[in-house]
């Protein structure tokens, strides 16, 4: 009794943190001067300009997902699976991509293929200016999406090898090698993480606004943040939003059918006992050396080029300087974004675990749709939603910006949260009710102390994410409390190449703290 | 038919087995009892190869297939087969397809596959199960997949943890039956891991007590 009614708060808070803000986007689609109208829509969709934008951004969106989905998968097992040396540093490594603000590294590549750079320096100009002809089109965008969304596959291939009881594997192993083990068995049972996996990277990618915008490649989503940024026309803005919401609402509705249809329940995550890892034996040493070509390639190289392209210090003092406030204002809004985050996701993911209340499916697929939705839509939708005369408190504040990590990164900590109280027997609770503690205090004295890992675990994600939006941030920030990775977006317009690419590296310096804190917590996962 | 020699296995620093010689002899129903964390599984585990004794030798067939932290002949290629204690039926896999891996990775051809599956079924009871999937049995028709698909491939060797721990007084004797027929039948040594003193006296030829 007391804990439903407790949890219906959750459902509440969540409702209008990730519901209310769809439902706005909605009904203002509909909408044009406090009319209800279909004209914004005609406006949008008839226009073959707008259809040939889409079929690009599917056609980027899916040469990323065909790339990552092996290459994910392949590494996961290798990172995961394998008796690989050094494969925790790699993981964090490989890690790096995603938790900086994808156009960071378009910037360190198009610095790597300037005429000044380290490329023309060593191929010569031609070469260098070939490679940067490549770089600024689709075949950069595909390479550099496919390096940031890369991890989505690995960590989740790594999660699902986790789950796969060692028994399994092992009365496979009864009969059969490692390959064939490996084939039949292992991989069936991780399908499911690829499938997921698959549908994510396509609708990032899908709607990602950075990086194809600053390699000056023209996309969908483009459009619609340039209806609400540049023109202000909001009912085009949302009108345009509403086809990327469909395409994900369909594709993950897609992946559930296909799941639930051709896969076996998920299994349960076995921590007790360490997974049997594939003796690589005389490969060890070369496919080690294949990864750490692949880890150079796409975190060090590209940091490497922007590090010499911001030169001495005197130019990381100047970036600082230039940056002002917004450094703060990215530590402040992460960290509160992450807490705010936390807290939230700690109680849905409770909620999705426990299937405490009927909503709890809902609950957790709101999040995950809006965790694919493209940051400058959920931004849109929160505009849609505050941007009244009552919303004031919230939409001329930074706690819009807050709101929007809330929305857009829920199902980071729920799914978190819910990882790591599968480890946690309901009746390590049910013992605490019998002798009369109150849900409260359960929660308090045994569930949240027994989940600190991924209580910590989901507030450093959390907060890596928060810190590495630019699409949300950019769309709600309100005057004066840009972020970081804003202003330097904002920058590149008219910054110095030197500027940018010192405010890049700081960007990534602040990055990696935190996932060092994060590789302390990943020692379970990759052993 | 099996022996083990002198063998050392430690886990965390910690002694799990501690210079146990052993000799199983073929066609022997051989159980093992003792306390909980005596090293019961690990034993079975030495035997199937799934891990290495820290020192001493493990002969099976005259042959030595693990010495002195190494294994040396891979479990696939000890024609042994094991019933786990969770069972470890994969679930992506209809009944059939959990007693057919084997046999498929080894190139047995499908009519000579689906023939053998449909015999072991009958052996144990389960004609008319092949294309259920493991999670729609019963916990004693699991067991029986379970004990079909250790026997499917005709082991020499048959190693079996604790596989009628988690069912009920009634189907656990059945059970119990069931595989001393079996064993009689097709004639493989039985190494058979317990805690449970009435199942070790109905099961065993000979008993070995570890753990004290």
């Amino acid at each position: 009794m007391e804990r439903g009614r407790n949890l219906w708060w959750v459902v509440a808070v969540s409702g209008v943190v990730t519901f209310l803000p769809l439902l706005a986007l909605a009904v203002k689609s509909f909408t044009i001067d406090g009319h209800l109208t279909l004209e914004a829509y005609r406006r949008v969709l008839d226009t073959p300009q707008q259809w040939r934008l889409f079929e690009r951004s599917a056609i980027l969106a899916s040469l990323v997902t065909a790339v990552t989905l092996p290459a994910g998968l392949l590494l996961g097992m290798v990172l995961g699976k394998s008796d690989l040396p050094l494969r925790r540093l790699f993981t964090l490594l490989l890690l790096i991509p995603l938790l900086v603000p994808p156009y960071i590294w378009a910037v360190g590549w198009s610095d790597l293929f300037a005429p000044t750079g380290l490329f023309a320096h060593l191929f010569g100009q031609e070469a260098a200016k070939v490679a940067s002809g490549y770089l600024f089109g689709l075949y950069g965008c595909v390479f550099i999406l496919s390096c940031v969304y890369l991890p989505i596959p690995l960590i989740l291939t790594m999660a699902l090898l986790r789950s796969v009881p060692r028994s399994f594997e092992e009365a496979g192993r009864m009969v059969a090698g490692w390959p064939a083990v490996l084939r039949h068995i292992t991989l069936p049972l991780v399908a499911p993480a690829l499938l997921i996996a698959g549908v994510l990277v396509f609708l990032l990618a899908f709607g990602e606004l950075t990086v194809p915008n600053y390699l000056r490649y023209d996309l969908y989503v483009v459009e619609s943040f340039t209806h609400f940024s540049a023109f202000y026309d909001f009912s085009a803005a949302t009108a345009s939003a509403v086809p990327i919401v469909v395409v994900a609402l369909a594709l993950l509705l897609l992946e559930e059918r296909v799941r639930l249809t051709f896969f076996s329940e998920p299994l349960p995550p076995t921590s007790d006992i360490p997974m049997a890892l594939v003796p690589l034996g005389r490969y060890r040493w070369p496919v080690a050396f294949s990864v750490a070509l692949w880890v150079g390639l796409t975190a060090v190289v590209p940091t490497s080029a922007l590090a010499m392209e911001a030169g001495g210090w005197a130019n990381y003092v100047e970036a600082i300087q230039r940056a002002g406030s917004s450094i703060g204002h990215t530590l402040l809004f992460a960290a509160a974004g992450a807490t705010l985050l936390s807290v939230l996701g700690f109680f849905t993911g409770y909620l999705v675990r426990r299937r405490a209340l009927p909503l709890w499916r809902i609950v957790d697929a709101t999040t995950l749709f809006l965790f694919a939705l493209p940051g400058s839509v959920v931004g849109i939708a929160l505009v849609a939603l505050w941007n009244t005369p009552l919303g004031g408190f919230v939409y001329s504040t930074p706690l819009i910006i807050l709101l929007g990590y809330a929305a857009k990164y829920l199902v980071l900590p729920s799914r978190i949260t819910a990882a790591q109280l599968a480890l946690i027997p309901p009746s390590m609770e049910e013992a605490a009710q019998l002798v009369g503690a109150s849900w409260g205090q359960r929660i308090l004295y045994i569930v949240a102390p027994l989940a600190w890992r991924g209580l910590l675990a989901g507030w450093l994600v959390a907060y890596l994410f928060c810190m590495r939006d630019t699409a949300i941030t950019m769309t709600l920030y309100p005057p004066g409390a840009d972020t970081l990775s804003v202003r330097i977006f904002t920058l590149m317009a008219n910054g110095s190449p030197e500027l940018i690419a010192a405010l890049c590296m700081v960007t990534v310096v602040l990055t990696l703290v935190p996932l060092l804190f994060l590789g302390t917590l990943l020692r379970g996962v990759v052993r | 038919m099996i022996v083990l020699d002198r063998i050392d296995r430690y886990r965390d620093g910690r002694p799990v087995l501690e210079d146990l010689s052993l000799h199983v002899e073929a066609k022997e129903r051989l159980v093992v009892v003792g306390p909980s964390g005596c090293g019961k599984t690990t034993l079975l585990r030495i035997v199937a190869g799934l891990e290495a004794p820290d020192r001493g030798r493990v002969v099976i067939a005259g042959k030595v297939v693990s010495a002195d932290g190494r294994i040396l002949v891979e479990p696939k290629d000890r024609q042994i087969g094991m019933v786990f204690q969770d069972l470890a039926l994969w679930p992506h896999m209809s009944v059939a397809g959990n007693l057919e891996f084997g046999l498929r990775v080894r190139g047995v051809a499908r009519r000579e596959r689906g023939v053998r599956v449909e015999r072991m079924l009958r052996e144990v009871g389960l004609e008319g199960y092949r294309n259920r999937r493991p999670s729609s049995l019963s916990g004693g028709e699991r067991q029986r997949v379970a004990l079909a698909r250790a026997l499917v491939l005709e082991p020499k060797i048959v190693l079996m943890d604790e596989p009628l721990s988690s069912l009920d007084e009634a189907l656990n004797i059945r059970l119990r039956r069931l595989i001393v027929q079996l064993q009689e039948r097709l004639g493989f040594t039985l190494l058979y891991v317990t805690h449970n003193k009435d199942e070790a006296s109905q099961i065993a030829t000979r008993l070995l007590r570890l753990g004290g």
